[in-house]
């Protein structure tokens, strides 16, 4: 379990530096962008046995974006850069799959089910995305030590 | 700031020609729109024009500025949407605080923000690699064995090597979506036929992955979040439309298979 949880971090990683690359991020970048994948994913796959795909991906997702924004602001770079590439891992493509797949073989009921569970990982992913957002900026310049408490004011 | 009437207006106009190439670049490279007008905003500023007045949508900037003391400017620039190039939205980001640092006269900003846009993007050979190890990543990550990996690999190799050297953008994004679709879960049936590759699911979602408009779709909640609805509005139809063409043309062959060759895929 423990190994191949391991391997999945490995494949996440890698994977995300790949989708990274078809983003045309900046080679410096690869490394935290893989990291961010990574954890994402492996947030999800631990509590996913416990909680279930929407809301695995609701929490895994936030660890993406909170994680996003603060590399975004110690490296003083576009968040976008980090979220894109972090969240590909948890994006429902297998959900689009099976639902596509059950619809063309007429198996309805099977179809219906997919197209929900694909809808409520979409939504869980939203409501991650816009919970993380609302977090005010200034918490991120905290935790990444840029701004120290009483410096204030300047704005970057 | 009024002191030096004359040359202030011709700056004036280079100034927000450069603040407007800025967000020309921006929105064209998938930028979230908040971004595009704020830059658009600190660029005029840095450059004394406080009167600018940005209205961006997802395929268009309108700016204008003018007030008592300065000269009237207006521009409108239509930006297609287009593949994201988060490697010019990292430049130009870096521009703008050097620009708001007051490092860059409107000349050299305009030339560098020209050098920006004309970054070429990674090779191919390395997209096509990225498409593949892609896929063969997230054919493990959704349940696929070493070989099934190995068959998407091949497959999402396949994927932009179809979508670099044929299509090259001159299908519309549907045509390009439908069709990308059908390559990959054609090629995963054959190589499962083959008995090559043990989930032919797996095969196929990990290789329809490079496909996925992730770019979009976040964007577009970002820019629904900031309440920039029309355009995130526009994102989120772009993103759906492609979601739902890559399932219509993996539907397609599955479809298709059943019909003329028959037998239970998986």
């Amino acid at each position: 379990m423990t190994e191949r949880i391991a391997w999945e971090f490995l494949a996440a990683c890698v994977g995300t530096v790949a989708f990274a690359l078809l983003f045309q991020v900046p080679k410096k970048y690869y490394v935290l962008c893989g990291l961010i994948g990574g954890c994402g994913w492996v947030c999800y796959e631990l509590l996913l046995p416990s909680c279930g795909a929407p809301v695995a991906t609701f929490f895994a997702n936030t660890a993406v974006v909170f994680l996003s924004r603060l590399c975004a602001v110690k490296q003083r770079c576009p968040v976008t850069v980090f979220l894109v590439s972090g969240i590909f891992p948890l994006v429902p493509g297998a959900g689009v799959y099976w639902t596509a797949y059950y619809i063309v073989t007429n198996e309805l009921e099977q179809a219906g089910e997919r197209g929900f569970l694909t809808l409520k990982i979409a939504v869980a992913i939203v409501l991650s995305i816009l919970l993380v957002f609302e977090l005010p900026q200034g918490l991120f310049r905290q935790l990444a030590g840029i701004l120290p408490k009483r410096r204030g004011g300047t704005g970057a | 700031m009024k002191s030096e009437a004359q040359p202030e207006k011709r700056e004036n106009r280079e100034a927000l020609d450069v603040a407007s190439l800025a967000g020309d670049i921006l929105l064209a490279s998938g930028a979230e729109i908040f971004r595009v007008e704020e830059t658009i905003f600190r660029i005029a500023q840095a450059y004394g024009v406080d009167s600018s007045n940005a209205f961006v949508l997802s395929s268009g900037i309108f700016l204008t500025a003018g007030s008592e003391r300065e000269k009237d400017f207006a521009s409108v620039r239509h930006i297609p949407l287009s593949a994201a190039r988060l490697d010019r939205v990292t430049a130009v980001n870096q521009l703008s605080r050097e620009i708001v640092e007051g490092r860059h006269t409107p000349q050299e900003a305009h030339r560098l923000l020209l050098e920006i846009q004309s970054m070429p993007p990674k090779p191919k050979l390395h997209q096509i690699l990225a498409s593949g190890i892609g896929s063969g990543c997230f054919c493990f990550l959704f349940g696929g064995d070493p070989v099934d990996s190995l068959v998407a690999f091949a497959s999402g190799i396949l994927l932009y090597l179809y979508l670099l050297l044929l299509v090259r953008g001159r299908l519309s994004k549907i045509a390009t979506n439908i069709t990308g679709g059908a390559l990959v879960t054609l090629f995963g049936i054959f190589m499962y036929q083959c008995g090559l590759g043990h989930h032919l699911g797996e095969i196929i979602i990990g290789s329809i992955i490079p496909l996925v408009p992730g770019v979009a779709f976040t964007t577009a909640i970002r820019d629904i979040a900031d309440e920039d609805y029309i355009a995130g509005a526009v994102r989120m139809l772009d993103a759906l439309l492609v979601t739902f063409c890559i399932a219509m043309g993996v539907g397609l062959v599955i479809t298709l298979w059943h019909q003329f060759i028959g037998g239970p895929l998986l």
